[in-house]
């Protein structure tokens, strides 16, 4: 378990450039369908995760709202796009539209995915799964090595949910996430949902995943809900998070120590207050984990 | 070894369109590779149509689950997504509907589409200032001639040869549409207010010669009213152009008044 930073003095180079783990609480993904109700109901949130692309637009409601919501509220930004693992070409448009973003926002950090999203030009906008190998690490790495020195700021990497793994795989995912976070010097999104989605479908062990990485890299936790069809399991952001992720979280916590949490919805998106009582719930388990490791320390 | 540029390529092409995925690439997992590769599959066109659904709710109802479906498959088939974000991803929509032999036919099909684009694009197209009559009444008389005029970024202008939006209008209030037939106005304005909504309204044939030259081709004032003589009466113009102007500022579509000396466009 290792020590975090309040969100305070995590913003300050100085803790950033220390590598300790930031804590920001607790947040929510900020959606459409709630901006009126962030703005009304100020509700009791600690921050809010955007998705970059949906505010790279010129103007209008969703640029107004991001401005109101982030006069009140610190957001993180969390990308869709950036399709590190392609063979294509950084898109250095998005790149310079991203970092424009991130001058207005101010953001806690920018994070995207392990994955890739299209090759030849052409865009499947889905997460799409990398083989594990030596090769994909070296291209990972060189990229997130350009895309944090164009940022001028590390980037945390989520990993994905999956449906695919491939024959040439030469190690497992968390070794394959670990040491492109120790190489690349990126932070880790955990999404413990998609731990949990992946370890159904290809049969490992999601509490030896979690143990297998580098706990002090891990910035930031997604929790989310999935579609559980018996023989496989689809990562679908549209129920609330499920015990066995609740359980899953809880564990990694206690393995990892206190992480910012947030939960993700994108579809059959309930009323705010809905989805605050299920972070609360989060909050709860964080509590209930934490503390007691807290008191032993006293 | 399969190395990566290849695996990517292949894999995209399966989720795409069914090209052939080599099993042998995958690992047997506790999913079998064929549900797997088939879940990606499944996703990748449920996703796009539901892109193209969400920016085209109404033309989607108006031509129900069938045509729809066909729809899709075809457009997703004909423009593979080159852009960033699935906002941008159906700009080809009423192009595409107009030049498809079996959509084309029906002109208000591309027309409907059009006007949910237009729709999208005043959401949230860029802010920009709002002049106002006072500023108007403070020029100077003999600058008049060479006013020129810049909208606000969210206006648009588009023409209507059917009744598209009649039928929009409908469907948008769950009402049965009207027999598709011929628009009963050459064009449609559409901005976004001082209040961030979307707002449109039908532009006469006068009103759309002066917006056709003072917001399309970017021409002074003068040359405007030159182009209201060809069908007015002169007496007339100066009355009719400055009424427009009234309107406008009022709605909120005009961002500034420009005073060009050189005679050329002033830039937008």
């Amino acid at each position: 378990m290792i020590e975090c930073v309040d969100s305070a003095r995590a913003s300050t180079p100085e803790a950033r450039a220390s590598g300790v783990r930031p804590w920001h609480g607790y947040g929510l993904g900020l959606r459409t369908e709630h901006f009126d109700a962030v703005l009304n109901e100020k509700p009791d949130v600690d921050w809010f995760e955007i998705i970059s692309e949906n505010f790279m637009v010129a103007g209008g409601k969703p640029r107004h709202y991001l401005d109101e919501i982030r006069a009140r509220y610190p957001l993180a930004m969390h990308g869709v796009s950036l399709s590190i693992g392609s063979t294509d070409p950084l898109d250095l448009d998005y790149l310079h539209e991203l970092k424009q973003l991130a001058r207005q926002v101010e953001p806690i950090w920018i994070s995207d995915h392990l994955c890739w999203t299209g090759n030849g030009g052409i865009n499947s906008h889905d997460l799409l799964p990398l083989p594990y190998t030596e090769e994909a690490i070296a291209h990972v790495v060189s990229r997130i090595g350009e895309v944090q020195d164009f940022l001028g700021r590390e980037i945390l990497i989520e990993n994905v949910s999956t449906y695919v793994s491939f024959a040439n795989a030469e190690m497992e995912e968390a070794a394959f996430l670990s040491e492109i976070a120790r190489r690349s010097g990126c932070r880790i999104l955990l999404d413990v949902n998609n731990i949990y989605v992946s370890s159904r479908n290809h049969g490992f062990d999601a509490d030896a995943y979690v143990a297998v990485l580098p706990a002090e890299k891990i910035w930031q936790i997604h929790l989310a809900g999935h579609s559980d069809y018996g023989d496989y399991v689809i990562d679908t952001h549209d129920h609330p998070v499920r015990d066995e992720v609740w359980a899953l979280y809880a564990r990694t916590l206690e393995r990892i120590g206190q992480v910012t949490t947030m939960i993700e919805r994108d579809d059959h998106i309930p009323a705010l207050a809905e989805l605050v009582a299920e972070l609360d719930h989060a909050r709860r388990i964080g509590e209930s984990v934490l503390q007691p490791a807290r008191a032993a320390c006293a | 070894m399969i190395s990566l540029d290849p695996l990517e390529q292949r894999f995209l092409a399966h989720v795409r369109g069914g090209a052939e995925f080599p099993r042998a690439w995958c690992a047997q997992g506790r999913v079998d590779s064929d549900i797997g590769l088939s879940i990606y599959a499944n996703a990748y066109s449920a996703r796009l149509c539901e892109a193209l659904e969400s920016d085209h709710p109404v033309l989607a109802a108006y031509l129900g689950d069938a045509l729809w479906a066909e729809f899709c498959s075809g457009y997703i088939g004909a423009h593979p997504s080159r852009v960033r974000s699935l906002r941008h991803f159906g700009a080809q929509v009423p192009s595409w509907l107009a030049q498809q032999k079996s959509f084309a036919d029906y002109p208000a099909i591309a027309e409907l589409a059009a006007f949910e684009r237009a729709l999208l694009d005043v959401f949230d197209s860029a802010d920009g200032g709002r002049g106002d009559w006072s500023e108007l009444q403070s020029l100077d008389p003999a600058a008049w001639p060479g006013l020129r005029l810049k909208f606000h970024p969210s206006v648009r202008l588009l023409p209507t040869t059917t009744n598209a939006v009649e039928i929009w209008r409908a469907l948008k209030d769950t009402q049965s549409p009207p027999a598709a037939g011929a628009s009963s106005v050459p064009a449609r304005l559409l901005w976004r207010d001082r209040e961030r909504i979307s707002r449109f309204r039908p532009v006469e044939a006068d009103e759309l010669v002066a917006l056709r030259s003072l917001l399309s081709e970017q021409r002074n004032f003068a040359d405007s009213c030159e182009q209201l003589a060809v069908t007015r009466a002169a007496d007339e113009v100066p009355a009719l152009a400055l009424g427009f102007l009234r309107q406008w500022l009022d709605e909120g579509i005009i961002s500034q008044l420009d005073i060009a000396s050189d005679g050329a466009p002033a830039p937008r």
